[in-house]
């Protein structure tokens, strides 16, 4: 199986590695987007951050009522503290410290530590959903394209169905209905999300099937596998890079809203929990709605930085 | 050339709607069966809840709500009810869905609406400036800022207006005043930070858009015929240029609607408190009140399909060119 997997990988992406000069042709051009290259650093970061922060940071669990609500360093803060002997309210200033440079939240956990496993989470729910997406409509768009008539239409049509229900409110009804664990939350963004890319894709299959090599290939005796995997997804291929890169932004801002709403996975600390937590202290601790809040807008930023860069460089003509 | 070819095509569009929504109705009737959780267990964990006998409801519920019969006279029932307009009873409000609907539509109405327009016209206008003044700095920054734009997470921009507006300034209050009359000034000042939050990404797509469109024309043989007559600049652009990007800017923008501000208002209703659908649908979750987060998604999508609808005949109308098939 996983051979097997190992193999179409290779065949579909056989331009990408066997054609060094052209990979070289596109970093170029999309190397000129100094935007993209910012995208592409931060998202570099950002997955290092993910994979090796946590070893270094607190424990994101820790709970710690003594060191509660505590601001990010270089802020200060009035705070009330009921004092059991004297039973009154004494208001003291509270300045952030570096043994919390991002501060804590109201149960006196790191913020610096939620947000590093935070990033694992998002990043992780964005790659595989999207992955998930992008093959199910690739899968879809290539067959429609290819095998036409009534196979074609009937894919469409239920594509046309997919596309008609409003996004968001499609995933609030699956993950309801479902109940609000990270692999239905995955699932249900990958499931509905692949219909723009079915669609993209079997146009540019559709003009593909019909150009000389696909004929020639053929009429020399190829089979159908060897026609799709050697000739139309290799063609598309930049096709679904951008489509790809373009759509993990949507699918961290969409999982970050479900959580937002009270649907995501409670025991997992994503970064739209944390921001719902921080949602209901804004009066006693702004930060911890803040901090995730910016963490997501910048991911979302750098995705669609470097989508568009690559996008340009691909595609030249579009400008959207 | 007749009109004979319209009426056909209008009547062809109308059944392929006729297609799609029972498309929808079936996706969800599935969705909901295939659940772990049926309606009628949503119902009892409700009863149990609240400390009654829930073995002497079994039987009453599974007869309401039709569990006992075979899955295709379910199907039937559903598909049935729903076009008779019979979209359930929400417990949880004690009232018909419709009814509830009725009551709470407005509210999301208002919102979408003075969302739009602020984000059409401004974004427009702008999209139009940095295509007209493409690469200079002006461009660059609005560019740049209208990535922000599409960047920054809706309801964290909510957030944070409350937080600097409302908590910090206190120019608006934190909460949207339900008992404000709808035409009203205070109504509208109550809306100025929700259209905001909603507005801001609708605006930024609006600019990259109108832009796009705006240089795909600029660069066709037309224009340079425009000017080469000696036609002032401002009628180059705004009758030439500007009326041939209008359709795909229109198509483009209706496509924002279920995809970006369906989603967008749902969070900014629950973020202000505003008592439109987004909010029902939000308190019905929680509530396990079924039938509403059902009745707010199956609004939401036959919108879309109608706006579609209309618009597809409204564009073959207008520019004879274009023929679906």
């Amino acid at each position: 199986m996983t051979k097997r997997l190992g193999d179409i990988v290779r065949k579909i992406s056989r331009p990408l590695y066997s054609n060094s000069r052209l990979v070289n042709y596109y970093w170029q051009r999309t190397k000129r987007n100094k935007l993209a290259i910012f995208g592409l650093a931060f998202i570099i970061f950002l997955v290092l951050l993910a994979v090796v922060g946590p070893f270094f940071t607190l424990d994101p669990t820790l709970v710690n009522f003594e060191e509660k609500n505590l601001p990010p360093v270089g802020f200060a803060i009035e705070q009330s503290i009921y004092n059991i002997e004297t039973d009154e309210f004494t208001t003291t200033k509270v300045s952030g410290n570096w043994k919390h440079p991002l501060g804590t939240d109201s149960k006196g956990r790191d913020m610096l530590a939620m947000l590093i496993s935070g990033a694992r989470v998002s990043l992780l729910v964005g790659l595989i959903a999207t992955g998930i997406a992008i093959i199910l409509g690739t899968i879809i768009g290539v067959l429609s394209a290819y095998l036409g008539g009534w196979a074609d239409n009937t894919l469409m049509r239920f594509t046309d169905v997919m596309m008609t229900f409003p996004f968001f409110l499609l995933l609030v009804l699956i993950v309801f209905i479902f109940g609000p664990s990270l692999a239905i939350i995955v699932l249900a963004i990958g499931l509905t999300g692949w219909t723009g890319a079915a669609r993209l894709i079997r146009s540019e299959g559709l003009s593909l099937r019909t150009r000389e090599f696909v004929t020639a290939a053929k009429a020399m005796g190829a089979s159908d596998n060897r026609v799709v995997f050697r000739h139309l997804i290799p063609n598309v291929i930049s096709l679904i890079i951008v489509m790809a890169t373009l759509a993990i932004p949507g699918v961290i801002l969409a999982e970050a809203a479900l959580s937002f709403i009270g649907l995501g996975d409670p025991t997992v600390p994503s970064w739209g929990i944390i921001l719902e937590s921080g949602q209901h202290s804004l009066n006693t601790a702004w930060w911890v709605a803040v901090e995730p809040g910016i963490m997501i807008f910048l991911t979302v930023l750098a995705f669609n930085f470097l989508g568009d860069g690559l996008r340009d460089a691909f595609d030249p003509k579009s400008n959207i | 050339m007749g009109k004979s070819w319209l009426r056909d095509y209008v009547i062809k569009r109308l059944i392929y709607s006729v297609i799609i929504a029972w498309g929808i109705l079936t996706v969800t009737f599935v969705l909901v069966r295939v659940g772990p959780n049926s309606p009628a267990d949503r119902y009892l964990a409700n009863i149990a809840a609240g400390g009654h006998d829930v073995t002497q409801v079994v039987a009453a519920i599974e007869a309401r709500y039709g569990v006992d019969k075979p899955i295709w006279e379910q199907y039937a029932d559903y598909m049935g009810n729903l076009f008779r307009g019979n979209w359930g009873w929400s417990f949880s409000t004690s009232m018909p869905v419709v009814e509830l609907i009725k009551k709470h539509w407005i509210y999301s109405f208002q919102l979408i609406l003075l969302s739009s327009l602020f984000a059409a016209l401004l974004g427009i206008l702008i999209g139009i400036y940095s295509a007209v003044k493409q690469y200079t700095k002006a461009d660059y920054t609005f560019t740049l800022l209208s990535f922000i734009g599409i960047s920054i997470p809706n309801f964290w921009l909510g957030v944070m207006l409350i937080l600097i507006f409302s908590v910090q300034l206190g120019l608006f209050k934190t909460y949207y005043d339900t008992t404000l009359p709808l035409f009203s000034l205070e109504n509208l000042k109550a809306l100025v930070l929700p259209v905001l939050t909603l507005g801001t990404g609708m605006l930024a797509g609006y600019v990259r858009y109108t832009r796009s469109a705006m240089l795909d024309n600029l660069r066709k043989a037309f224009v340079t015929t425009a000017r080469a007559k000696g036609l002032p600049e401002r009628t180059v652009i705004g009758k030439h240029v500007f009326r041939n990007a209008l359709l795909p800017l229109v198509t483009i923008m209706l496509f924002d609607l279920g995809s970006i501000v369906f989603g967008g208002a749902y969070l900014t209703e629950i973020i202000f408190g505003i008592p439109g659908l987004g909010q029902i649908s939000f308190k019905a979750i929680f509530a396990n009140d079924y039938p509403v987060v059902i009745a707010v998604t199956l609004i939401g999508t036959f919108i879309v399909l109608l706006v579609n609808l209309l618009a597809d005949i409204t564009y073959t109308y207008l520019d004879p060119r274009i023929r679906y098939d």
